[in-house]
C-alpha cells in the first residue's frame, strides 16, 4: 500500500509538472509573471516573484508584489541577444532570456544590491 | 455509518477506497500528462529536412487516412534481413481528396517505393515526395494543382432582396465558401517578399521588409523564422487563427450572415473549427456579451457597419496567445484591426486590413488580398485534432 501511495504520488506529481498550465505569451517576451530565485538574498529571502507589463514603449512592474513591493524603475531589453536588465529599489537584475519560444521561458543571470550579489533564475508562469 | 461494519472491515474499505482514488487519480492525471506534446499539422520544413533525401522499398502495413496528415506505414527489410517499420507522411486527406485520391489507393500488403525527405529528429519518418507501386510502377497520392480555374467572365455581385451585398450565398443562390487567398503571408502592401504557404520566408534577411517592426518584434519574428515555424501555436496547440490569419488559410472561411440577428459569423475551414462573430447591431465592444468579463479573446471583439457596398469592421481586445499570421508576426494586446470586406463580383472577396499595434510596430500599416468563391461546397472538414503528428 505504501509503495502504491508513493508511486501514485510520484506519477501525479510528475504529471502535474508536465501539464502545469502556463499561459501562452506570444507578444512582448517579458510580459507576464516570473517566479524564481535570487540566491543568497538575506534581506528578502531566496524566492522572488516579478510581474511585468509592456505599454509599447516601456516595461513597468513590481518585484515581489504583495510583500516588500519594489517598483521596477527601469527595464532594458536588447533583442539582438535577448539580454535584459531590470532595475528597482537599488537592485539590478541582469540576465538573458533562454528558450524564448516557450511560454515557460526563463531568465538566467545575476542580481546585485550594493555590494551583495548572487545568481538569478526566473521562469515565466 | 453502517453499524455492522467492523473496524477491520472499515480499514479494508478505507484502504480499497484510497487505493481506487489513487489509481484513478494517477490514470486521470497521466492521461493528460502522456498526451504527445509533438506537433500536429505543421510546416513540412519544421519537421523534415529537405536536404536529407531517402528512398525506401517496403510493404504497406497500414494506411492511416486521418487529418491533419495521412500516413502510410511501411515494413522495410534492411540488408541484414531485419524488418523496420517506417511512417511515411503525406498531405492532409482534405487536399489528397481534392487531388482525386482516396484511402483505397493503397492497401496493406502493397509493395511500394517511396522517395522523400527524412525527419529532422532522426526517427523513421519520411515526408513522401514520390510514392510508386512496385509492381505496376503506378504513382499514387500525387498532388495535382487544385487552384481554381481562371474566370472566363465576371459574374455580378449577388445581393439580398433589399440590395445589400451578400457575403456568402443568398436564399436564392447556391451556398459556398471563400478560399484560395491570393496571399498566404501577411506583408505590408507594396513590400515584395517571397514566402511559402506556411509563411516561411524564402530568405530571412527579408524579414524587416514584411512590416514596420519594433526592434523586439523583428527579432522575435526572425527567431520564429529561423526555427522554421516549428513553435507555431496554431499547429502545436490547436490555437485559433486569430486576426488576419483566418483569411489566409488554404482551407478557407465561410461568411455566414445572420441577417435577422444583425451579425456575421466567420467560420474557419481549418484549425479547431471555431468561429468569430461580427456584430452589426450597434452594440459596444466592452460588455459585448454578458458574462465574459471583457477578457481578451483570440478573435477579439468585432463590431461593424456597412459603408455603401463595403463591410467595415473594427476589432479590439485580442489576447496574446496566438500568431496573427502564417509566418509568426508578433502582436500585443494593443492590437486593433480595421477591416474592409467587399465583393466586386460573385467570385471575388476583397479583404483589406489596417493593423494598429504600437506595442509591436512603429506605425499603422495595411495589407490586402483577394479570396476566391468556391460555390456549391461546404467548408472542408479538417480539424486540428488529437495532437496527431
Amino acid at each position: 500500500m505504501r509503495r502504491l501511495c508513493v508511486t501514485s504520488f510520484l506519477i501525479i506529481l510528475t504529471s502535474i509538472f508536465n501539464v502545469a498550465p502556463i499561459s501562452a505569451q506570444e507578444g512582448y517576451p517579458l510580459k507576464g509573471s516570473w517566479i524564481g530565485e535570487w540566491a543568497g538574498n538575506e534581506d528578502l529571502g531566496d524566492f522572488v516573484l516579478i510581474v511585468m507589463d509592456w505599454d509599447g514603449e516601456n516595461v513597468s512592474g513590481t518585484i515581489n508584489p504583495g510583500t516588500d513591493n519594489i517598483v521596477i524603475e527601469n527595464v532594458t531589453l536588447e533583442p539582438s541577444s535577448w539580454t535584459v536588465i531590470i532595475e528597482g529599489g537599488g537592485y539590478t537584475l541582469s540576465g538573458r532570456i533562454e528558450q524564448l519560444e516557450l511560454p515557460s521561458r526563463s531568465i538566467l543571470g545575476t542580481w546585485k544590491h550594493g555590494s551583495r550579489s548572487g545568481a538569478l533564475s526566473l521562469s515565466r508562469q | 455509518m453502517n453499524k455492522h461494519f467492523s473496524r477491520a472491515n472499515l480499514n479494508l474499505q478505507k484502504k480499497t477506497l484510497i487505493k481506487a482514488i489513487l489509481l484513478g487519480a494517477s490514470v486521470f492525471v497521466s492521461s493528460f500528462a502522456f498526451v504527445p506534446s509533438g506537433q500536429a499539422h505543421h510546416p513540412v520544413a519544421a519537421k523534415f529536412d529537405p536536404s536529407k533525401e531517402k528512398s525506401l522499398m517496403g510493404v504497406v502495413s497500414f494506411v492511416d487516412w486521418s487529418n491533419p496528415h495521412a500516413h502510410i506505414f511501411l515494413n522495410v527489410t534492411n540488408s541484414d534481413g531485419k524488418v523496420q517499420n517506417w511512417a511515411v507522411e503525406l498531405e492532409s486527406p482534405v487536399l489528397l481528396k481534392k487531388a482525386g485520391w482516396s484511402e483505397n489507393a493503397l492497401k496493406p500488403g502493397d509493395h511500394v517505393n517511396v522517395t522523400g525527405i527524412l525527419a529532422r529528429n532522426g526517427t523513421r519518418q519520411l515526408w513522401s515526395e514520390k510514392l510508386t507501386l512496385t509492381g505496376t510502377g503506378r504513382q499514387v497520392f500525387t498532388m495535382k494543382d487544385i487552384a481554381p480555374r481562371p474566370l472566363l467572365n465576371q459574374r455580378p455581385t449577388p445581393r439580398w432582396p433589399d440590395g445589400r451585398v451578400a457575403l456568402g450565398g443568398t436564399n436564392t443562390s447556391i451556398d459556398g465558401y471563400w478560399s484560395f487567398p491570393s496571399a498566404m503571408v501577411l506583408t505590408e502592401d507594396g513590400s515584395n517578399v517571397q514566402a511559402d504557404d506556411y509563411g516561411q520566408l524564402n530568405s530571412v534577411t527579408d524579414a524587416a521588409k514584411v512590416a514596420p517592426f519594433q526592434d523586439w518584434a523583428l527579432a522575435l519574428f526572425k527567431h520564429r523564422q529561423e526555427r522554421m515555424l516549428q513553435d507555431d501555436p496554431m499547429y502545436l496547440h490547436c490555437k485559433p487563427p486569430g486576426g488576419p490569419r483566418q483569411f489566409q488559410s488554404n482551407l478557407g472561411i465561410k461568411l455566414l450572415e445572420d441577417r435577422p440577428g444583425d451579425r456575421v459569423f466567420v467560420l474557419m475551414g481549418g484549425g479547431n473549427h471555431n468561429y468569430r462573430i461580427i456584430y452589426l447591431d450597434g452594440r459596444e465592444q466592452s460588455g459585448q456579451v454578458t458574462g465574459d468579463d471583457d477578457n481578451p479573446l483570440y478573435f477579439g471583439r468585432s463590431v461593424g457597419y456597412w459603408e455603401d457596398d463595403v463591410l467595415v469592421v473594427n476589432t479590439t481586445d485580442f489576447n496574446e496567445d496566438f500568431w496573427m499570421s502564417n509566418g509568426g508576426l508578433p502582436h500585443t494586446s494593443q492590437l486593433v484591426l480595421n477591416e474592409r470586406f467587399s465583393r466586386p463580383d460573385l467570385d471575388t472577396l476583397h479583404y483589406e486590413v489596417t493593423i494598429e499595434d504600437l506595442g509591436a510596430y512603429t506605425r499603422n500599416w495595411k495589407a490586402s488580398w483577394d479570396l476566391r468563391w468556391v460555390g456549391g461546397e461546404e467548408l472542408p472538414v479538417h480539424f486540428c485534432q488529437d495532437n496527431r503528428p
